[in-house]
């Protein structure tokens, strides 16, 4: 019983610590005169490092970069392991998320989503020898995805009779695929085309999503002063055509993703 | 905004399913892997006491393979390396039937039995020489002076480092997480990111790692006692 009371005591000081910085958000930002953005830095290409520079570059960083430059201050980023993105927030370690985040109904009840700027089409890849070509084929096989995923929740919930197994990181669970152990990988459609393209074993991406995923900054719940300004940049951005060149940059016409944007920056509805 | 600590929110329904299975799934790694290292680590004892040098230096490389590469990376090599070097319908029965279970178990007990014949080394080294030397002169034979004279003491004086041994296999069952062998460790991530109730989920976990841990060294403390042997 010792055990839950400190436990418990932790608990109330972390709360504590979150409870003073939401005084105002937006107003304590403004005075460390910096914006810490959490991002992933392993996905590309929304956040990853520049082979040649090192950096942390990509859409989900742009992005960032465009919060703060409208708040007027330097911006930091940390890089973050996808299952802790939102604790990281809500322990007041980073100001904003900008990690890949897909809107959830389970995800809406910890933190607040800002307008969608990205929308994610989720797909499942598998080896073209194991026949397997639509999303019917997938029901009572192994299907893999990153551990703490929407993706993984998705597949539990829309292909309830598969088995899931998830992996720490892309690579684990691609390595899954190839070996024969899962028999498909559900993820971002970006992510299963460039992998399927680098593949030496033969693979293809069922054409049918799984599932439409809208992404949203992930911010802490009652800031609104601070949501309001970032949803005010999104929009700006959008209206303006800054985030056509900005996703044109990292994801259009001569990437090796090629895609155009048919989505609207708008609040996300479950 | 404050922090509800709620136990109960984790403790229920398909939260508390998660909980048991993934217990059990660490209980049973433990074991299958604890009856290996044994099995595996009084062979390797048996196999050094023979005195050919070539197979004193293969167990002496044994021990040093698996002290000293890490037990996740002996994990990876495992599940994603040695099934790659076998033909493919034994790859595929593999993957059919629960691989990594099977290849998580070996990978857990043949590292655990590299210091399980460590100890039981140490413990046949602790007894002088000479005992072995006054069992032959009374006539004795080599199996005979072991088997009734050095064995039954070295034994003895190997059983804590043993249970040492089984703790720490118990606690590195964790470790098959990464390879998506669904154990307590792998079910707590599972709930914590279905619930976000980082606290609890861990709270749970480590008190039932914690109930369990005790029990080996209740098991251990208990054992030492009684296999004591009264000296003057």
């Amino acid at each position: 019983m010792k055990l839950f009371s400190v436990l418990g005591l932790t608990a109330v000081l972390a709360s504590g610590l979150s409870g003073t910085a939401q005084a105002d958000q937006l107003a304590d930002i403004k005075a460390r005169g910096k914006l810490i953005c959490g991002t992933l830095g392993t996905a590309e290409p929304f956040s990853f490092q520049h082979p040649q520079t090192r950096q942390i570059v990509g859409y989900d960083v742009d992005i960032c970069q465009k919060v703060a430059d409208a708040l007027g201050v330097a911006l930091e980023l940390k890089g973050i392991a996808v299952e802790a993105r939102i604790p990281e927030l809500l322990q007041g370690r980073v100001d904003i998320l900008a990690a890949n985040l897909g809107y959830t109904p389970e995800r809406a009840q910890q933190i607040d989503f800002s307008h969608s700027y990205f929308v994610s089409q989720q797909k499942l890849l598998t080896t073209k020898d194991s026949g397997i070509t639509t999303l019917e084929g997938l029901a009572g096989k192994k299907v893999t995805a990153i551990k703490g995923s929407s993706s993984e929740q998705g597949v539990r919930r829309l292909i309830p009779t598969a088995e899931t197994v998830t992996f720490q990181d892309t690579s684990s669970a691609f390595l899954a695929l190839a070996q024969d152990k899962v028999d498909a990988f559900c993820g971002s459609e970006l992510i299963l085309v460039k992998l399927a393209k680098q593949s030496k074993v033969p693979m293809l991406v069922i054409e049918k999503s799984l599932f439409v995923e809208p992404w949203g900054l992930g911010l802490r719940k009652g800031e609104a002063a601070f949501k309001d300004q970032v949803n005010g940049v999104l929009g700006k951005l959008a209206s303006s055509g800054e985030l056509d060149t900005i996703f044109g940059k990292w994801l259009g016409e001569g990437t090796a993703f090629n895609i155009k944007r048919d989505y609207k920056v708008e609040e996300i509805k479950s | 905004m404050g922090y509800v600590f709620d136990l109960g929110s984790v403790l229920n329904g398909k939260y508390l399913d998660w909980f048991l299975i993934g217990l059990a799934t660490t209980l049973a790694l433990t074991m299958a892997a604890w009856c290996l290292a044994m099995a595996m680590g009084i062979i390797l004892t048996l196999v050094r006491m023979i005195p050919f040098p070539p197979l004193g230096w293969f167990v002496a490389l044994y021990v040093e393979y698996h002290r000293n590469v890490p037990l996740l990376v002996q994990i990876f090599v495992w599940y994603f390396g040695v099934p790659s070097l076998l033909p493919r319908p034994a790859r595929q029965w593999i993957n059919a039937h629960h691989g990594e279970f099977l290849l998580a178990a070996i990978a857990l007990g043949l590292a655990a039995a590299a210091y399980v014949a460590e100890d039981i080394r140490s413990g046949i080294r602790s007894i002088p020489k000479a005992q072995y030397e006054s069992a032959r002169s009374i006539g004795f034979g080599y199996l005979g002076a072991m088997g009734y004279v050095v064995l039954p003491q070295a034994l003895r004086i190997a059983v804590p480092p043993l249970i040492n041994q089984t703790l720490l296999l118990f606690k590195n069952t964790s470790l098959a997480m990464a390879i998506g062998v669904g154990e307590l460790t792998y079910r707590t991530r599972e709930v914590e990111s279905y619930t976000f109730k980082t606290f609890e989920a861990f709270a749970v976990a480590t008190a039932i790692y914690l109930a369990i841990s005790f029990g080996i060294m209740a098991l251990g403390s208990w054992s030492g006692h009684r296999l004591k042997l009264e000296t003057r």
